[in-house]
């Protein structure tokens, strides 16, 4: 039997990498956890002027996904779907940051000094058995 | 020289290695490999994935509160060069390494004393369920069968059925005539 399939037909690889491009990068969590969630920013977010290059002219947009739709409907069963109130559950916990992964190698920062610390800087450390 | 820690795991990131990602508004994020580069794109959150340091710490399987973690901290107003207070800092940061590995090791022995308790007692309760439920496993019955022996009889063939209108000697996979 000869070949019966045509090769180079994943264009799920394809798709991958153009998602994954810096120019396709959507807001990250912590974004829109400290700035979009914010009920000022939020209310902006909500009511954008017309733009004629956004899905649905910029006019029905999801806070928490950051994701623009083309009708009020969409947003709503949006609303109402399984991956939005998985990003809801995400958002929920505090993001992680810069200052987190530092924290993890055990880098701190100066100006935030805990009163253990400076306990421990003035008298000699002790031997532990 | 400023030694960075990566975004992802947490490693330090010497100057002239790894890379680095600018977002938008200014924040940088720093790689320590291709590897933690990738994972940041793909949005992963560097507190579920289990080789990250930032999960080793979340998940309880290292020290989190200790006075010798505390001493490394990002000076922004550089020190000025004193020979003598380099040479005690060496001296000190010898002491708090060797202080801090005894310590390690110590809440290591405490974790592992934890979970080793924690098997046990799991084995004993599976142990005890799998008697509850335990099903009684008997040898099957072995049936004497006489072993049977291929005997090639022979089959006579009458000279008779030789006859030359049927061909091959009578023996041949034609028809039988009567």
């Amino acid at each position: 039997m000869g070949r019966l399939r045509r090769s180079r037909t994943h264009h799920a690889i394809r798709d991958v990498h153009r998602a994954a491009r810096t120019r396709a990068r959507t807001r990250d969590l912590d974004q829109i956890q400290l700035i979009d969630l914010d009920p000022k920013n939020r209310a902006k977010l909500e009511a954008q002027p017309l733009d004629f290059e956004k899905p649905g002219l910029a006019q029905h947009y999801c806070v928490e996904c950051a994701k623009y739709f083309e009708t009020d409907v969409a947003l709503r069963s949006h609303w109402k779907g399984k991956v939005h109130k998985r990003r809801c559950k995400e958002l929920k916990e505090p993001a992680y940051t810069v200052e987190e992964s530092e924290r993890a190698a055990g880098l701190g920062r100066e100006g935030k000094r805990t009163s253990t610390t400076v306990a421990s800087m003035a008298t000699p450390m002790q031997q532990d058995t | 020289m400023r030694i960075d820690k990566c975004y992802f795991c947490s490693k330090s990131v010497y100057p002239g290695h790894g890379s680095a990602f600018v977002r938008n508004d200014a924040k940088v994020f720093r790689f320590c490999t291709s590897k933690c580069n990738k994972n940041f794109k793909m949005k992963r959150n560097p507190r579920k994935v289990r080789w990250t340091k930032a999960f080793r710490k979340a998940a309880g399987k290292e020290m989190t509160i200790d006075s010798t973690i505390e001493f490394e901290k990002r000076r922004n107003v550089p020190v000025r060069y004193d020979r003598e207070l380099v040479a005690t800092t060496v001296k000190a940061m010898k002491r708090v390494a060797e202080i801090k590995q005894r310590r390690e090791h110590a809440f290591w022995k405490n974790r592992m004393a934890a979970s080793k308790e924690k098997l046990r007692a799991h084995r004993k309760r599976k142990l005890e369920a799998a008697k509850k439920v335990s099903v009684k496993l008997t040898e099957p019955m072995v049936v004497e069968s006489p072993q049977k022996e291929k005997v090639r009889e022979k089959i006579k063939v009458s000279a008779k059925s030789r006859s030359a209108l049927i061909p091959g000697e009578g023996r041949s996979m034609g028809m039988e005539v009567d």
